[in-house]
């Protein structure tokens, strides 16, 4: 029994990345965002959602995007991972993906090098490319390097 | 059928571990008992109580291994094995504690427990040195019992005095060489029954009378005083007799043994057709359990009936509510200010207010009540240390009393137990290396048996723990020398520290300046166990410390977890609160008044150089020089510095939300708290931020 695999689609810069739909709590609006001092470059800061404080963390610079212009249509995706909430900035977010299992295909062994394994396969769907991540990874790991980084041979961006 | 059987089960699991520890922890407080009062034999009676009771518990839960321990260590536990080796026993009842931890450890993770060898051997010793320990006893031993009949064998005795039956008390002693004693039991009790009327006997049965050395009865008889001796001393099975008549039902009497018969038998074996019962079967072994035990009992179900026991995620979610509770009503207030101005002719302001007001109270009592439900005595911390100092000044060869004080100081259950290993290394600590052993201290004119104190009390918002000791005090050279070496601090550093300062290196990890590693100490992780655990409480701990006196470690945590009042203020257009409990002062200050030394800027305060810290760094150099500024002086500990802020906000009570996430804790940052407005506010670690100051001095007196 083959079912599809539901999907939230985030925009960042150009691509898209997916997510799993069972992570996904909420999707608000981006609210005043309390800067913590001293915290890890890519926290944005905390915010207040509805009485829980949540750290907010700007996925556009965590994945070296440069349009981190804030506009209206940015949200937060608020993401429950083993039993801690955090929200996530993003361009935009606001489609639902059903992609079969099997048109996704697992990473390419240019997302096994260290720094971005964080990447678990890609989807296709209708011509595009849905980037899956493990939000986990995405989260706990050091620095990250931009995708497009990577398009040239590894190795070098390895040093 | 509301529950499911599982549910039903679990939760009866979870219940029979919480009273199984404080059954463990029963036992080990009478094995410290025993060992003070080695002869005191209503110890043991109270040991096998708890044994009893664990095994009956933990049979009803299924841990099987458990209960058949219990059950060996409840037999081996007679009352007169107190007259063995004493130690043995008080070494049986402590190794009996950590096997039976052992196994409910086992149980809880699932896995298998350890078969406890250790303790069926201590058993087994005990279950035989009466025995060889004592191989005549001597003529005048005193029986265990002195007629210590139950309440209902009082009235037998009584309704059969009131028929103006004579009644004598009897006890005989089996023949020592007699090897069964239930079978003399039943010879003892055949004879009883030929003369008169037994109203009462001790053992209850035969069984019981197994692991007895000595038969007590009481008999309405005709016969004569010296009849009943004749018929009562069965040759080769009892050895003397001792019978008195008893007057009137009354408390036993003590002159008993004046009329203790002697006689002398010889020993010679009984037919085994009288076999007694396998004792593995065997029924709970004589209840030596008089009424005043039941008493208690009935007191103690008394006080169970009005206990609950409830699981602590129960009482935090209440907890958790209020705090919402809290936003929501200086959300109400901020509203209601805002209505005050649009329309300050409104008579529903005054409502509003009484409202409000109504509301705020009832608000504040009940999260009072809540939270006084989380706290209980540190007692609860308090008794696990007897044990642990009683077997580490055994291991370490020192000799250590141990001083509880403030022992009903009342703490939130969630602090105290985060407290309870960083006192443990304290503990430790002060028996491994704080105490010197009884040669030394007798060579520096110091008594051999030395102390350490355990002293809780309230002091404002804050609890105070003090661990101290009257050994050697830290050898600050040695600590500073250690630093140096580990590369931890430099050695011109070192030459400037204070003692307070160099008394905290103590918490530099890995720093030790015991010699060699023992298995109590000298790894150098405790100190810093400490330390961290303290700065997760948001709490302190000091150090005191005199060369030969000893040490004394202070530590400081918050009454409660859940709210502080702090003091809020911005910086950089950000809102910060600090805790009013750290807050010494606010003063205002010029930047003319502020010097800048070696990269650190101070203030003259009264005569004294306070160093400032910003939290961010100024942008530039007009903007300081325009502006006065608002320093708040923190201090932390001995430790006392100046905190720059752009503007003071007041002060507020604030539910302490933690960033549970490792993503946004940043290290000068231990919490958040959302306003009436839902504006967020950070609220500062204090600790970090002097931590920042670096190993400067904080406070230097201007010569």
């Amino acid at each position: 029994m083959t079912r599809e695999l539901q999907i939230v689609g985030l925009r960042i810069g150009r691509e898209t990345y997916g997510v799993p739909i069972s992570l996904v709590r909420e999707i608000v609006r981006v609210p005043e965002i309390t800067a913590v001092p001293n915290a890890q470059k890519y926290v944005e800061g905390v915010i207040n959602l509805r009485g829980k404080i949540i750290s907010v963390v700007d996925l556009r610079k965590r994945f070296g995007e440069m349009d981190v212009e804030n506009n209206k249509k940015n949200r937060i995706v608020v993401v429950e991972l083993e039993n801690r909430t955090v929200g996530l900035i993003v361009n935009s977010a606001s489609e639902v993906l059903k992609i079969p299992p099997s048109d996704i295909e697992p990473p390419s062994s240019v997302f096994l090098n260290g720094e971005i394994d964080y990447v678990t396969g890609v989807g296709k769907l209708n011509n595009r490319l849905i980037i899956l991540i493990d939000l986990n990874k995405v989260l706990n790991g050091g620095e990250l390097r931009h995708l497009d980084e990577v398009d040239s041979p590894p190795v070098e961006h390895l040093a | 059928m509301n529950f499911f059987p599982d549910e039903r089960a679990a939760e009866l699991r979870e219940l029979f571990f919480e009273s199984a520890q404080e059954l463990l922890q029963d036992l080990n407080e009478a094995g410290l008992a025993l060992e003070s009062h080695p002869e005191d034999a209503e110890i043991i009676r109270r040991v096998r109580r708890v044994v009893h009771t664990l095994k009956g518990d933990s049979a009803a839960c299924g841990f099987r291994e458990l209960s058949t321990l219990a059950h060996e260590m409840e037999d081996a536990l007679r009352a007169d094995v107190i007259h063995g080796i004493e130690n043995s026993v008080v070494e049986v009842i402590f190794t009996a504690a950590d096997t039976f931890q052992a196994m409910l450890a086992a149980y809880r993770l699932n896995v298998a427990p350890p078969a406890g060898e250790e303790l069926r051997e201590h058993i087994r010793r005990i279950a035989r040195s009466p025995q060889q320990a004592r191989p005549a006893p001597p003529p005048a031993r005193e029986p265990a019992r002195k007629f210590d009949w139950s309440e209902a064998q009082r009235e037998r005795i009584a309704e059969s005095l009131s028929r103006n039956e004579p009644v004598y008390n009897i006890s005989l002693e089996i023949d020592p060489a007699m090897g069964m004693h239930a079978a003399a039991f039943q010879l003892v009790q055949k004879v009883l029954r030929n003369v008169g009327a037994v109203l009462a006997v001790y053992p209850v049965d035969a069984a019981a009378a197994e692991y007895a050395s000595h038969i007590e009865a009481a008999v309405a008889t005709d016969h004569s005083k010296e009849a009943l001796t004749a018929k009562c001393k069965i040759p080769s099975v009892v050895s003397s007799v001792a019978l008195e008549r008893i007057s009137e039902a009354q408390e036993p009497s003590q002159d008993l043994l004046e009329v203790l018969l002697q006689a002398e038998a010889r020993a010679s074996g009984i037919e085994p057709a009288a076999a007694p019962a396998n004792r593995r079967d065997a029924p709970p072994p004589p209840r030596a359990i008089d009424e005043s035990v039941d008493h208690e009992k009935a007191a103690a179900r008394l006080t169970a009936d009005r206990t609950l026991r409830v699981d602590a995620d129960r009482i935090d979610t209440v907890l958790n509510l209020i705090g919402e509770l809290i936003i929501g009503k200086s959300m109400l207030h901020r509203t209601i200010i805002e209505f005050d101005k649009r329309h300050a002719k409104d008579p529903l302001r005054t409502r509003f207010a009484d409202a409000l007001a109504l509301q705020s109270r009832v608000l504040e009592e009940l999260q009072r009540s809540v939270m006084k439900i989380r706290m209980v005595p540190v007692e609860q911390l308090f008794r696990r240390f007897p044990r642990l100092v009683r077997d580490l000044s055994k291991s370490c060869d020192r000799e250590v009393a141990l001083s509880l004080a403030g022992e009903n100081t009342d703490l939130d259950k969630g602090i105290l137990d985060a407290l309870a290993e960083p006192l443990a290394h304290l503990v430790r600590n002060a028996v491994g290396h704080g105490i010197e052993t009884p040669d030394e201290r007798q060579a520096a004119g110091k008594p051999r048996s030395g102390t350490v104190q355990l002293n809780a009390y309230h002091q404002g918002n804050q609890m105070v723990i003090e661990v101290s000791d009257d050994g050697r005090g830290i050898d600050r050279q040695k600590l500073v020398q250690r630093a140096v070496e580990r590369g931890a601090i430099s050695a011109s550093e070192a030459a400037a520290l204070t003692d307070a300062e160099a008394a905290r290196l103590i918490f530099q990890p890995g720093l030790s300046t015991a010699d060699r590693v023992t298995e109590v100490s000298g790894r150098g992780v405790g100190m810093d166990v400490v330390a961290t655990a303290l700065e997760r409480l948001k709490g302190t701990v000091e150090i005191e410390s005199a060369p030969a006196a000893g040490t004394k470690f202070r530590l400081m945590v918050p009454l409660t977890l859940a709210s502080i009042q702090a003091l809020l203020f911005r910086i950089g257009g950000r809102l910060y609160a600090a805790p009013i409990a750290n807050v010494l002062e606010i003063t205002r200050v010029t930047n003319a008044d502020i010097h800048h030394v070696d990269n650190h800027s101070v203030i003259r305060l009264r005569d004294q150089l306070l160093t400032l810290v910003y939290l961010e760094q100024p942008n530039s150099a007009e903007t300081l020089a325009a502006k006065k500024v608002f320093v708040v002086v923190i201090g932390l500990g001995d430790r006392k510095f100046g905190l720059v802020v752009d503007a003071l906000m007041g002060e507020e009570e604030l539910v302490i939300k933690t960033l549970d996430d490792r993503l946004s804790t940043s290290d000068i940052v231990t919490g958040a708290s959302i306003l009436g407005d839902g504006t967020v506010v950070l609220i500062l670690n204090i600790s970090a931020l002097a931590a920042r100051l670096g190993r400067m001095p904080a406070l230097g007196a201007i010569a």
